[in-house]
């Protein structure tokens, strides 16, 4: 019965988007996070591919649906460094996850909830990826928090932004 | 059962996925033989794979985007930035806006050459076979200091070559795909590169730490060294060519790991924060100019034609040695020694005296040689002088005879 009445919520706040966006606002994140730290003096003070995981997961309110969002992106931000591929990878899943799992029961619709949603979410990625190095791959990987602050409260703004633009996208009946 | 997958699938998927990853991590870590794990130099096959799409994905774009900002910038400064000027200069001729925009294209178009014709100098001064490349992307992560340039295997770049820029050193290449390649700066945390301090000749490994600042590690505490000395490329690191700038000592701090080593920071020559154009150095064997060979070539031969000179006259001196009478009797018995078939018991005989020598050309300056008239000493050949008998102090084999020098000779006493 309760999990029937947390699908039946889920169903109806289920956001759809055009298939060119699911390809694209990823895409976009990705390129955006690779080049703009170039015009910013090699500082990356956001996380556009969290940004990105998170508006999604919450949006479809589907776990599974971040979990392999956040895989992939994860994946693929691994792939552009010179560092092990998978690190991101766990931890975007594992934001992912959060995120899809924070929309069942959550209104996600106030814009207050989903900005402290993803400052929240994007100082656990960080602190997941240098658990990651430290614990699991055993290397020296040094914690920043000031840094990651910085990023979390950058993404956040940056979110402010995308996430309006990104609702203006979505599919209504 | 079913119920089981169908109520826990959010989380068995999670952990699929966790599961997969954390595998494909241990296949990409490898330990070493100090006991610290580390990532293999190389990639795997598989991950290489992963890399090569994800740069074939974004590289594209990243060109794209790279060129619409030049183009941006350009229409900015030739047109847009010109526009609110234009206004103002509306009652103006347009001749005059004409030229106007004309000035400020070829303004741009001056710096842009100026900036290019520097690297151009640079990259004709120097001997080494470099390629240009323009800085495209990045990691977009802070903790691994990597950039891409647009320039890869189909331009000749291959791994582990140097990336420079006129001002100093920037990084080598560590991933090569077919038309971009991934450059690990030299503020890396695992980048290395050998250098030296330029006056204390004191040599370290150059690393990053985990802020992108450049420092000397390894160093023994030494007094001497102190801020704003030169740093150096050593050479020894089979990466970068000797001698290139690094960068100058900010300050020396104490190894916080090792008693008595010190960390030296540098500040990096080059704009690690702002590149743009860099030099990729495809080949450490020298360049040469044609002038530059011209002169070497001239060089060499007159370097040939020296040798050939010495050989030919240490052969000469040689002939005139053999030539030239001797003052000692290389057979004459070593002194203190009794030569053979004489008796033992003779008195002991006063200390040899040096023998003049038979010479084959004597002269009124040959020991016991008579004065002669400068006229009869002119016509007289020496052959004739040769057999006369008074003049022969002592008769020797030719054999016998040494090789004095006329001077020996005059030294006679």
């Amino acid at each position: 019965m309760r999990i029937l009445a947390t699908q039946h919520r889920r169903e109806l706040g289920m956001r759809s988007y055009p298939l060119l966006v699911y390809v694209l606002a990823p895409l976009t994140a990705l390129v955006l996070q690779a080049w703009l730290p170039r015009l910013l003096r090699g500082h990356t003070w956001f996380d556009l591919p969290l940004l990105i995981t998170v508006y999604f997961a919450l949006a479809r309110r589907d776990s599974i649906q971040g979990t392999m969002m956040g895989a992939g992106m994860g994946i693929f931000e691994d792939a552009l460094t010179h560092h092990a591929i998978g690190a991101n990878g766990i931890a975007k899943s594992v934001v992912g996850f959060l995120a899809g799992s924070v929309g069942v029961r959550f209104d996600v619709d106030n814009y207050t909830v989903r900005l402290m949603l993803t400052f929240l979410l994007s100082l656990l990625s960080g602190f997941i990826y240098v658990l990651i190095y430290r614990v699991l791959l055993g290397m020296d990987q040094e914690w920043r928090g000031l840094e990651e602050l910085l990023k979390a409260v950058g993404t956040s703004l940056v979110a402010l932004v995308v996430y309006p633009l990104l609702d203006r996208t979505q599919l209504r009946d | 059962m079913e119920s089981f997958f169908a109520r826990y699938r959010n989380l068995l998927v999670l952990l699929a996925v966790l599961l997969a990853q954390i595998i494909g991590l241990a296949v990409q870590v490898r330990r070493t033989e100090s006991g610290r794990n580390t990532l293999d130099a190389s990639d795997p096959t598989g991950v290489r794979l992963i890399r090569l799409w994800a740069d074939a994905v974004v590289t594209p774009p990243e060109q794209i985007f790279h060129a619409a900002k030049l183009g941006a910038e350009a229409l900015w400064q030739n047109y847009i930035d010109l526009r609110h000027a234009r206004e103002q200069n509306q009652e103006l001729q347009k001749t005059i806006d004409r030229l106007r925009l004309e000035q400020a294209s070829l303004m741009e178009d001056a710096r842009q050459g100026e900036r290019l014709q520097a690297l151009l100098n640079f990259q004709q001064r120097y001997i080494y076979k470099t390629l240009a490349a323009q800085a495209i992307g990045t990691s977009g992560n802070e903790s691994s200091r990597v950039f891409y340039i647009d320039k890869g295997s189909s331009d000749g770049i291959e791994r582990d070559m140097a990336v420079i820029t006129p001002d100093g050193i920037v990084g080598k290449i560590r991933e090569v795909f077919p038309r971009s390649s991934q450059v690990l700066a030299i503020n890396d945390q695992t980048s290395g590169a050998g250098v030296i301090l330029e006056t204390t000749r004191i040599r370290g490994i150059l690393r990053g730490d985990a802020a992108g600042r450049l420092q000397i590690v390894g160093i023994l505490a030494d007094q001497r060294i102190q801020p704003g000395e030169k740093v150096l490329t050593a050479g020894g690191d089979l990466v970068f060519p000797r001698g290139l700038p690094v960068g100058d000592v900010v300050r020396v701090r104490p190894d916080p790991d090792r008693d008595s080593f010190i960390d030296v920071i540098v500040k990096p020559a080059a704009h690690l924060d702002r590149l743009d154009e860099v030099l990729v150095i495809t080949s450490t064997e020298p360049q040469f100019s044609a002038e530059q060979q011209r002169d070497q070539a001239t060089s060499e031969a007159l370097k040939g034609a020296e040798a050939a000179a010495i050989k030919q006259q240490q052969k000469a001196s040689q002939i005139m040695a053999e030539r030239l009478p001797g003052l000692t009797d290389p057979n004459a018995p070593v002194p203190g020694t009794v030569p053979p078939g004489q008796n033992q018991a003779a008195p002991p005989q006063a200390p040899p005296v040096p023998k003049l020598l038979h010479p084959l050309h004597p002269d009124r300056f040959t020991p016991g040689a008579k004065p002669q008239p400068a006229q009869e000493q002119e016509t007289t050949p020496p052959e004739r002088q040769e057999n006369k008998p008074e003049t022969k102090p002592e008769s020797k084999p030719d054999s016998e005879q040494a090789t004095p020098s006329p001077t020996q000779a005059g030294r006679k006493p």
